[in-house]
């Protein structure tokens, strides 16, 4: 293929994809010895719809609501969307250890630390 | 015909793409879910859909952390109140590094736009969202009519 030419391509319809808004939960973030535990909002988002993917000390989460809507509408003041916020995790957590629990739309998802991690005190000895 | 269709579905994907882009602006600068709708500000708490299924009116609001003992429903004719609390919930031996989610009480009414059945109300709470089946009343139904 020569350098010159120029391709013109349309998009095809079967790469049009529609994507549901994005909006960050609203998060709290709590931290003890032993772990970060984070609480997020996620009214209307079922369990499955929820994923969390820690990679290189960022962590994505992201929970997409699909509401099944019937008849037709008198009013709408919220709708399908993704919420996906994404956060910087610090090196001390134990990756394999992280989880989470979903209840009446709030997820709380927990960062254990690992061992080395934790705080310790040190005894000083008398010489 | 089809062509004008598939013109018109790149658009729409297009705009998508934007919205995106510009709701991303919010993360940028820190902000949280505010809205279904991108730019509304000022917030009215709980939010709700509100939809007419001939026979019903369902409402649903979005009430997230909210137990079912802490809400209240009232209807009256054509009036509905929701209220309620939403109880802090952080947990015992914590530093607390963020809070945004706001615990507070909290009532909307609402004027519906049929008269509902009130006896015959059923309240589901679920995944964090309250929903309301409101039958219409009698009077409000739709009705076929035979012709003469």
């Amino acid at each position: 293929m020569s350098e010159n030419e120029i391709v013109a391509r349309t998009e095809q319809s079967g790469e049009l994809v529609h994507q549901l808004p994005v909006a960050a939960p609203a998060v709290d973030v709590y931290e003890n010895d032993a772990e970060i535990l984070l609480h997020a909002d996620m009214p209307g988002v079922l369990k499955d719809d929820i994923s969390v993917n820690i990679d290189n000390g960022k962590m994505i989460l992201s929970g997409m609501r699909r509401l099944q809507s019937t008849g037709s509408a008198n009013w709408r003041e919220f709708t399908d969307i993704e919420f996906r916020r994404t956060f910087a995790v610090p090196q001390s957590i134990d990756v394999n250890k992280v989880h989470a629990e979903l209840k009446d739309g709030v997820l709380r998802l927990h960062l254990p630390k690992s061992e080395a991690a934790k705080p310790r005190r040190i005894e000083i000895k008398a010489g | 015909m089809i062509t004008r269709l598939q013109d018109i579905n790149q658009i729409l994907g297009a705009m998508d793409l934007f919205r995106n882009q510009m709701n991303s602006m919010f993360n940028t600068f820190d902000r949280t879910y505010s809205g279904g709708r991108d730019w509304s500000m000022a917030e009215t708490y709980p939010r709700t859909n509100l939809s007419d299924t001939g026979d019903n009116l369902e409402l649903i609001a979005e009430v997230p952390g909210v137990n079912k003992e802490d809400l209240q429903v009232k209807i009256q004719g054509n009036y509905l109140e929701i209220s309620g609390t939403r109880k802090p919930d952080n947990p015992e031996g914590y530093t607390v590094h963020r809070t945004e989610r706001e615990s507070a009480s909290f009532s909307r009414s609402f004027t519906l736009p049929y008269e509902v059945d009130a006896g015959k109300v059923e309240a589901t709470l679920k995944d964090g969202l309250l929903k309301l089946c409101l039958p219409k009343s009698e009077a409000a139904k739709p009705r076929q009519i035979s012709i003469q």
